[in-house]
């Protein structure tokens, strides 16, 4: 009677494991899909370096900014996003990393930006990197921060 | 003592040659130029060398200054005054009687010169009377003789016997290598069994022959038969070998042509030990002298390196070598002449290390290592890749106010570079050189030059190292103050 009763327990949990596998070989087009957007990167509208953001749009756009101004902006505006998602503003100072800011974007479009405080010591070359989830390069912004 | 053997030991092999070496060519000088005048000169300006020295030594400045300035006045005056006489010992022998031929002195002998001038005044039948003394003075037996003292010469022998001389009918003196005196009158032999045919001139030879041990030697004048008068016999000589063996006899030299040769073979060996000890001297005057100590900054030298790596860095480009050695030396060494080499044949690509040792430097024979600053140096090396980059334009100074730079581009926009693998790692953007903003007024464009850093990086045979940048500028539109 014994043996039975652990006869049937074992069949129970086996009986439970084959389920989770139906379940999970039930839903291969849904793992397909996730992993499709995941594949997806956003469009790029829009990249450029500005002195300014006004009402949601970058004012004042160029290639080298004064210190003088005291900040830049980086703006980027992005459509055919395909989820909710993030990306990454890296700022680098001649080929060195010195801020990354993480952005979030929203379905279907969306605009971000990030900036940073100019000092004195920041004159020279610089460039913002724009990267998905990924860590893939979407744009490279070239720019100046002269006296 | 001890310290003069300790120095002998010492010497390696490398002082030995150097010491063959100018003995040979000093003795090769005195080869080619014995017997010259430039040789007399040049022995002259070698003892005025050594006066010169000691005067330095002892600190006699005017001196040494003086002899200097001889020194260095005679040298030149060498070159001019005696320049046919060096040509004709250059030009003269072929290079290798230069370099390794002995010449055995062409002049002759008194004893040769006699024979060769009583056989042509025999030929030409002119009487002549030739006394050689031998150990007894002939003052007391000889009168009348004008003194000559003039150099022995076939040529001499026979103008004094020439018929037309004044003093042809008297004797001649020859000592040596000179002819005394000229005319002397000889005493007469009184013995009565002489020949009819002997005239005055033997009756004379024989008599001096019969009072003294000198050898007499008669030219006939009419028949031109030579003979010899000695110790009171005269007798006819044949040939020429007997007359030159009755001579060799009475001067006393038992040698022939063969002990001559010896003996001139004898006077070269001794000049040639001659030379040794005193470049030896010389050498050790220099080498072992007082000792001073020197430092010197020497370039590091790299070799056998990979020709498929590059050497990036070093941690050094230049070492401390602290010599020692006698100060004359180390005062001649000039810095090129010590040479720190490293052998990067065994060098891996990064960072490699390096003991500086006695086998990595080079010095000149008789200059002595003490210590070298610092002793490891670190070589980095890497092996040549291409990568392309990005090229982005490095702005500065200040564009006007008013003024907006609103875009630039720059072209080509991606360069290959050349350099260390390792470098270009960690290289992601080659920047132009720095381009000013100040005189920037209007849209425009640039070219400018590529700002490569480290400074082994190398462009392509592609790009020429040179980018064009077009830009765009535009009034500024106000900012709104929050």
């Amino acid at each position: 009677m014994h043996t039975l009763r652990r006869f049937l327990k074992l069949g129970n949990f086996f009986i439970g494991c084959l389920g989770i596998l139906y379940l999970a070989a039930g839903s291969p087009g849904a793992f397909a899909q996730d992993s499709k957007d995941a594949d997806k990167k956003p469009a790029i509208i829009q990249a450029v370096m500005c002195e300014e953001i006004r009402d949601y749009e970058p004012h004042n756009i160029a290639a080298v900014f004064s210190i003088a101004i005291g900040k830049v902006y980086c703006f980027t505006s992005f459509n055919s996003i395909p989820r909710n998602m993030f990306v990454y503003h890296s700022w680098y100072r001649r080929d060195r990393l010195i801020t990354t800011r993480r952005l979030s974007l929203k379905t279907p479009e969306w605009s971000v930006f990030s900036t940073i405080q100019l000092r004195e010591a920041d004159k020279g070359p610089w460039r913002v990197e724009i990267k998905d989830n990924n860590s893939r390069i979407l744009k490279v912004i070239k720019f100046g921060i002269t006296e | 003592m001890s310290a003069f053997f300790s120095q002998l030991t010492s010497i390696g092999w490398r002082d030995v040659i150097d010491i063959l070496v100018v003995s040979y060519f000093l003795f090769r000088l005195y080869v080619l130029f014995r017997g010259t005048y430039v040789f007399r000169v040049i022995t002259g300006i070698g003892f005025l060398w050594v006066f010169q020295r000691i005067a330095a030594y002892l600190g006699l400045i005017v001196t040494s200054w003086a002899m200097q300035g001889i020194i260095a006045f005679a040298a030149i005056i060498i070159i001019i005054v005696f320049r046919n006489e060096i040509k004709n010992v250059l030009q003269a022998k072929d290079i290798g009687a230069i370099f390794w031929g002995v010449s055995h002195k062409a002049f002759l002998t008194p004893e040769e010169t006699i024979i060769s001038s009583v056989y042509a005044l025999a030929q030409k039948k002119i009487g002549a009377l030739l006394v050689l003394p031998a150990k007894d003075d002939l003052q007391e037996v000889i009168r009348g003789g004008i003194p000559w003292r003039g150099i022995l010469s076939k040529e001499m022998i026979l103008s004094v016997f020439w018929p037309d001389n004044p003093a042809h009918d008297g004797a001649a003196v020859i000592s040596g290598k000179r002819i005394e005196e000229v005319g002397a009158i000889l005493p007469l032999s009184r013995s009565s069994d002489l020949p009819s045919s002997y005239g005055t001139r033997h009756r004379a030879g024989l008599g001096l022959s019969e009072k003294t041990d000198a050898l007499i030697i008669i030219v006939s004048e009419e028949t031109g038969h030579v003979m010899v008068a000695k110790n009171g016999e005269i007798a006819e000589i044949k040939d020429n070998l007997e007359l030159q063996n009755i001579l060799r006899e009475h001067s006393g030299v038992s040698t022939g042509e063969k002990g001559a040769r010896q003996e001139e073979n004898l006077k070269l060996g001794f000049a040639a030990v001659i030379l040794v000890v005193c470049v030896t001297g010389i050498w050790f005057s220099f080498s072992r002298g007082m000792e001073t100590l020197v430092s010197l900054e020497v370039p590091i030298e790299y070799q056998n390196r990979n020709p498929g790596m590059e050497l990036l860095s070093s941690s050094l480009n230049a070492v401390k070598v602290h010599l020692s050695g006698s100060g004359a030396l180390l005062r001649s060494v000039k810095p090129d002449q010590v040479k720190v080499r490293i052998s990067l044949g065994k060098a891996v690509v990064g960072l490699n290390s390096f003991t500086i040792t006695q086998d990595n430097i080079f010095l000149p024979p008789g200059v002595i290592l003490k210590k070298v600053e610092p002793q490891v140096v670190d070589v980095n090396l890497d092996i040549p890749v291409k990568k392309e980059l990005p090229v982005q334009i490095d702005w500065v100074g200040k564009l006007a106010e008013h003024l907006i730079l609103e875009s630039a581009k720059v072209e080509p926009e991606i360069v290959s570079v050349i350099g260390g693998s390792k470098v270009l790692e960690h290289i992601s953007t080659i920047y132009t050189e720095k381009v000013p903003l100040d005189n920037i007024d209007k849209t425009g464009r640039l070219s400018v030059n590529l700002a490569l850093n480290p400074a082994s990086l190398k462009v392509a045979e592609t790009s020429n190292g040179k980018a064009t940048i077009t830009f765009t500028v535009n009034r500024r539109e106000k900012m709104v103050v929050e």
